[in-house]
């Protein structure tokens, strides 16, 4: 018998990249790919890295990402003038090989060739500038909300979240996100699930679980998070609405309620190898089938 | 401005919203915007075991239950390309066949009924055809050409021009023998197909013969 501990570790593992993964040697042709495009019109002239979740250590399989961002100097104006400019002209750039989806700060890239169009490719581009020489922090542009600048810092928020000492809370946290479709940030999230877990005595993995999903569903309104880089200055309240505070309730409340009436399973799902007999199960789960109805396309 | 269907009629938004979360522990529902979404995670079941999941979002027309739910994978996992029945621009899934919906899913029906059908049959196809490359309960043709078909195969004609003419008897107050017959023989109904045309009528309503003679129109 599987513990819930032993299942979570289970949920894990089966949700880490190994060495050698295609996913990976794809990820990083991928990051080539995008350098290559916003180099050969920059030339070196921005400086170009890599943040997301690889450099954070809380890559999950099922949503991963790689966060390249593109940051000019501050005396720079080869991007642009403004920071809008810089945005935009990083997206204009991106447009010419990629689907770009405008998310906040970041540019999101799907491909957009043949039979694979609009897949995310995993990769999101955020373009800034540096505030000053240090090229510690950095000014953003916000494609939405109000304020239009952020002012951040990628080493910092890296840190915070690669020394908070509950990244395998995350990963689970961000699986669970992931899979409910929680319109809460991962950005956010992982914040919340660092603050809520300060301080936390228990080293059961469910046990921190649990306590993190019983903070959302009984104190929602009073959640709070700061931008590690930006205490002060950058406000995420707006991140973390009404309607997201909700939501984070009524799911975490319905996750509890699924893990007190038949355990984590229910939560994450089995833990195996799906594509084992996959063709031979989905040909009898369709033979099953009584009176089924066949897709369309609008589009001709 | 209309009210939105979830505040106009709140009971039937309990009720909707407590049968999906009931069937489906990993799907919640949430309003945003004064919009209502069905969101999470819609997992393929096959003799109690899970074959596959998908992360989805269904948004609810503002006037649910009038107009079909818009279906979305919200991992970009499936590619937005009409060959596997998606919207290249939207990234919507194409469920069914919009005029197919009176059969499949009438208005009315519980939405549980739509997870439980139309949405299981595309997300157990999109699994099967990612395993096999084959689509286990065919498919229709892209745009118009699917509604030709459908049409061609619900009268049992394939000229697009009988199928309107077939149509407009079936959407008729009632069928006159002395009308020509749709079928363009250039006899009279009553010598034609006026059993086959009775036939037809039993199984399609009038209402929805009105609707459909003016998608066949449209083709």
């Amino acid at each position: 018998m599987t513990t819930a501990n032993e299942y979570l570790k289970n949920v894990l593992a089966a949700q880490t990249f190994a060495e050698d993964s295609e996913q990976l040697k794809d990820l990083e042709q991928r990051r080539k790919d995008v350098e290559k495009v916003l180099r050969d019109k920059s030339g070196s002239s921005p400086t170009i890295r890599y943040g997301g979740s690889k450099a954070k250590g809380t890559m999950i399989l099922e949503s991963y990402d790689l966060d390249i961002v593109c940051y000019f100097a501050h005396d720079d104006t080869s991007g642009g003038e403004t920071l809008e400019d810089i945005y935009n002209n990083v997206r204009k750039t991106l447009e010419a090989e990629y689907v770009v989806e405008q998310k906040g700060s970041a540019l999101r890239l799907r491909d957009r060739s043949g039979q694979t169009s609009g897949i995310y490719i995993h990769v999101d581009v955020v373009p800034g500038r540096f505030t000053d020489e240090s090229k510690g922090d950095v000014f953003l542009y916000r494609s939405t909300g109000e304020k239009k600048r952020l002012k951040t810092n990628l080493d910092v928020h890296i840190n915070h979240v690669r020394d908070s000492g509950v990244r395998d809370e995350i990963r689970l946290m961000k699986l669970w996100n992931v899979r409910n479709v929680v319109s809460i940030r991962t950005f956010v999230l992982e914040l919340l699930v660092i603050k809520t877990l300060d301080g936390n005595a228990s080293d059961a993995l469910a046990t921190r679980l649990e306590d993190v999903f019983t903070e959302f569903r009984d104190n929602s309104e009073k959640l709070s998070v700061e931008d590690p880089a930006n205490p002060e200055g950058n406000d995420l309240s707006e991140l973390l609405n009404d309607s997201v505070r909700s939501e984070l309730a009524s799911v975490a409340g319905r996750t509890l309620t699924l893990i007190g009436q038949s355990g984590w399973e229910p939560v994450f799902g089995q833990v195996e190898d799906k594509k084992a007999n996959k063709q031979d199960a989905v040909r009898r789960a369709a033979t099953a089938v009584t009176a089924p109805t066949k897709p369309w396309s609008r589009e001709a | 401005m209309t009210v939105p269907w979830h505040r106009a009629n709140p009971a039937l938004f309990e009720k909707e919203r407590r049968e999906v979360e009931e069937a489906y522990p990993l799907l919640h529902v949430h309003v945003a915007d004064d919009t209502v979404f069905i969101r999470g995670t819609y997992a393929v079941v096959f003799e109690a075991k899970e074959l596959d999941r998908y992360v989805i979002e269904v948004e609810l027309a503002k006037d649910h239950p009038r107009s079909l739910p818009i279906v979305r994978e919200t991992e970009g996992r499936i590619p937005r390309v009409a060959d596997r029945h998606m919207n290249s621009a939207t990234g919507d899934a194409c469920v069914i066949l919009a005029v197919q919906r009176w059969e499949v899913w009438p208005i009315g029906r519980p939405l549980r009924e739509f997870l439980d059908g139309p949405i299981h049959d595309f997300f157990l196809g999109q699994t099967h055809f990612e395993a096999t490359g084959e689509w286990p309960f065919g498919e229709w043709g892209h745009g118009e050409k699917g509604i030709q078909e459908y049409l061609a195969k619900l009268i049992g004609v394939e000229d697009p021009r009988a199928i309107v003419r077939h149509l407009e008897c079936l959407a008729a107050k009632k069928l006159k023998g002395h009308w020509p017959c749709p079928c363009g023989g250039g006899k009279q109904l009553r010598t034609c197909h006026l059993a086959f045309l009775g036939r037809l009528a039993q199984k399609i309503p009038r209402t929805v013969a009105k609707e459909l003679v003016a998608a066949a129109r449209r083709i």
